[in-house]
């Protein structure tokens, strides 16, 4: 009965309520869109970054990241291979040896990050074989081969088939040189990747830098990104068996890049300041539409009072009225949100204008936004909650009516 | 007051004694010390222990300089490395490699990086001469060792001077002795230094047998350089220091 009443009380003036219903649907779009906009492009800048460079986790000797001293080494890289083996979540792991050297054609010499990596089992975990988009990978074995970044290769102004010379320090301190020939040009997007990262075979790399079998870094990417935590939990367990000098540590991706972690912080404070300004117009809009009414309506709620609705049954009255017209505000809203959303999932984004800040990030051309149960009901949520928070004002006021003063009441 | 005058008489005397002393023009001080240290040419046989806390590595260096700015460097040992060579030339430095029978030019960007993996920069090699030209020197204090005066130097680069320390601070011997240089950055704090630890006769004079160069703060991590064997040359032919003498010294 009360409900009856209440939907026809919303549509006696149509056209107000017709434009609060889109000023809350409206809201409910934009936010539903933003937000799986945001974490999606979050999701692709994380995966892309990880699968680049760092891998969901990776497990270091302590204080080989800060240092990047070349002696800090895991001495053996098969125990933590086993140890790896045994978990389920893990999809894939490599194991990478790093050392900064000069690398020179001719006259032209220029200082890169020379890395040594397992040309089996690195397209597990990184996309670098994917990137080469010249030439070739690397081949098993050790071979005097790399690929280069594009960024370098300019700089150094060489192509497939040439010979450069590198020249670094050993893990005995002795000194590293060694004659590659050039076998693939990577391209990542990620300028400084681009611009300094040479890639050769973990055999080779073993060999010129005296590292007699040890490592930098065993790399490990997780089936999903919401495994990371628990997997690392029980690798700290299990790495405690692995006697190495120092001790070995495993870091999540967050420490291995965590400006990566800082611009996501930075991008969502400044999304949820814009989203918060947005969902209190919203609220006004909706507070204004009920205010009105009261005042328009006085007269009416002094008739009902008078005979004999209580002041309880006209705030559920009010109440209802403003639940049902958020509620097709923000069911419509949130529908049109997802089919939008959704077709952008598919489609696709062109962000090629940016690209240039993006690339810094590993995004390419098009960014995916991407539906989650999160993105979808964090915007509405917040919807609802404001807009009866901002209705409950009018609702209440009604009950300090006295009858007789409101049937007097123009 | 007979007393007062005597006491005053000697301070006064005291103070004229340390102004003659401070009179020494500061960058002459410097410019000798130089010359005495590097002479007109020399041939050396230099060790250079690099230290750290869990390793240690020494190597062989055999050394020829001329002049101010040319210097040329090979190492005999470890026999792995031995062959390796590295030439310097006023600001510009190249290195061999016989491994891969290749000269590499050091470029400017990596001149801040260690040389060897010890605590001397490449720039520490290269721009050895640059505190004679790039920077203004003032005698700032005197202090006493062995019984002889040593001067406290204080060397600010000049404004337009492509240097990257804020200031360094010297201490001479009267007799030329290099005793300490330390590297200040642009906040005046200090960020390594080069201490004499030995003195001795070679090569024909007094000379700075064992160098320690060390970071601040860092005292497990130091490198250490001793000269075995030096001889001071009238000359050295200029042919020595070029790259193709660079790529054949071993033969």
């Amino acid at each position: 009965m009360d409900f009856k009443i209440a939907w026809r009380n919303i549509w006696r003036n149509p056209r107000r309520s017709i434009l609060t219903i889109c000023a809350t649907s409206f809201a409910c779009i934009v936010l539903v869109f933003m937000l799986s906009f945001q974490f999606g492009s979050y999701e692709t800048m994380i995966n892309t970054s990880v699968k680049i460079q760092t891998g969901h986790l990776q497990i270091q000797a302590e204080g080989y990241k800060e240092k990047n001293d070349i002696r800090l080494v895991i001495s053996n890289g098969e125990k933590v291979a086993a140890l790896l083996r045994d978990i389920p979540e893990v999809r894939g792991f490599s194991l990478r040896s790093q050392a900064f050297s000069l690398v020179s054609v001719k006259n032209r010499t220029y200082g890169a990050l020379v890395t040594g990596i397992d040309p089996k089992t690195e397209p597990s975990v990184s996309r670098l074989k994917s990137l080469v988009r010249s030439g070739s990978f690397l081949g098993d074995g050790a071979q005097n081969e790399a690929i280069v970044g594009n960024l370098l290769a300019k700089n150094l102004r060489i192509s497939i088939g040439d010979e450069i010379t590198i020249l670094g320090q050993g893990r005995d301190g002795s000194i590293a040189a060694t004659v590659l020939k050039i076998k693939g040009i990577f391209s990542s997007g990620i300028t400084e990747l681009d611009r300094s990262a040479l890639f050769i075979p973990l055999d080779t790399f073993n060999e010129v830098y005296t590292m007699q079998g040890a490592v930098h870094q065993v790399v490990i990417v997780l089936d999903s990104l919401s495994h990371v935590h628990r997997v690392k939990n029980r690798l700290i367990q299990g790495i405690q068996d692995i006697s190495n000098d120092p001790p070995l540590v495993v870091l999540d991706w967050e420490e291995l890049m965590p400006g990566l972690r800082q611009g996501i912080e930075m991008d969502l404070i400044s999304g949820m300041i814009f989203y918060l300004i947005l969902i209190l117009v919203v609220a006004f809009s909706i507070m204004n539409t009920f205010l009105m009414a009261i005042f328009e309506r006085t007269r009416e709620f002094g008739v009902l009072m008078a005979i004999g609705v209580t002041p309880r049954r006209l705030t559920k009255l009010l109440l209802m009225e403003s639940i049902g017209l958020t509620a097709i505000g923000i069911a419509s809203g949130t529908i049109a949100g997802i089919l939008i959303t959704y077709y952008f999932q598919v489609h696709g984004i062109d962000v090629s204008g940016a690209s240039e800040i993006l690339s810094q990030f590993g995004i390419g051309g098009r960014l995916h936004p991407r539906l989650g149960v999160l993105s979808i009901s964090i915007g509405p949520g917040a919807v609802l909650l404001i807009t009866l928070l901002a209705a409950l004002y009018p609702a209440l006021k009604v009950q300090s009516f006295k009858p007789v003063e409101a049937m007097a009441a123009a | 007051m007979k007393r007062f005058l005597q006491i005053l008489s000697v301070i006064i005397l005291q103070s004229f004694i340390t102004c003659t002393a401070l009179a020494i023009d500061a960058q002459t001080l410097v410019e000798k010390s130089f010359a005495y240290i590097r002479g007109k040419a020399s041939v050396s046989l230099v060790q250079m222990t690099i230290h750290r806390p869990r390793w240690e590595r020494k190597m062989v260096i055999k050394a020829w300089t001329k002049g101010l700015k040319h210097s040329l460097f090979y190492i005999v040992s470890p026999p792995k490395d031995r062959g390796n060579g590295t030439l310097k030339r006023g600001r510009e430095m190249w290195m061999y490699n016989p491994k891969v029978n290749r000269v590499i030019k050091v470029p400017p960007s990596m001149m801040a990086q260690s040389w060897m993996g010890s605590d001397f920069s490449n720039n520490d090699l290269a721009k050895s001469d640059s505190l004679l030209t790039d920077y203004t020197h003032k005698i700032i204090g005197t202090e006493a060792m062995d019984g002889k005066m040593v001067y406290v130097v204080e060397s600010i680069p000049k404004l337009d001077a492509p240097v990257i320390w804020g200031m360094q601070r010297l201490k001479i011997r009267e007799d030329l002795i290099w005793l300490e240089e330390i590297f200040y950055d642009e906040n005046l704090k200090p960020v390594k230094m080069m201490k004499t630890l030995q003195i001795q006769p070679m090569g024909g004079k007094l000379y700075p047998k064992v160098w320690r160069m060390q970071k601040a703060g860092q005292e497990a991590k130091y490198t250490e350089i001793t000269y075995l064997e030096l001889e001071f040359k009238k000359d050295l032919p200029g042919s020595l220091f070029t790259i193709t003498r660079l790529r054949n010294l071993r033969r």
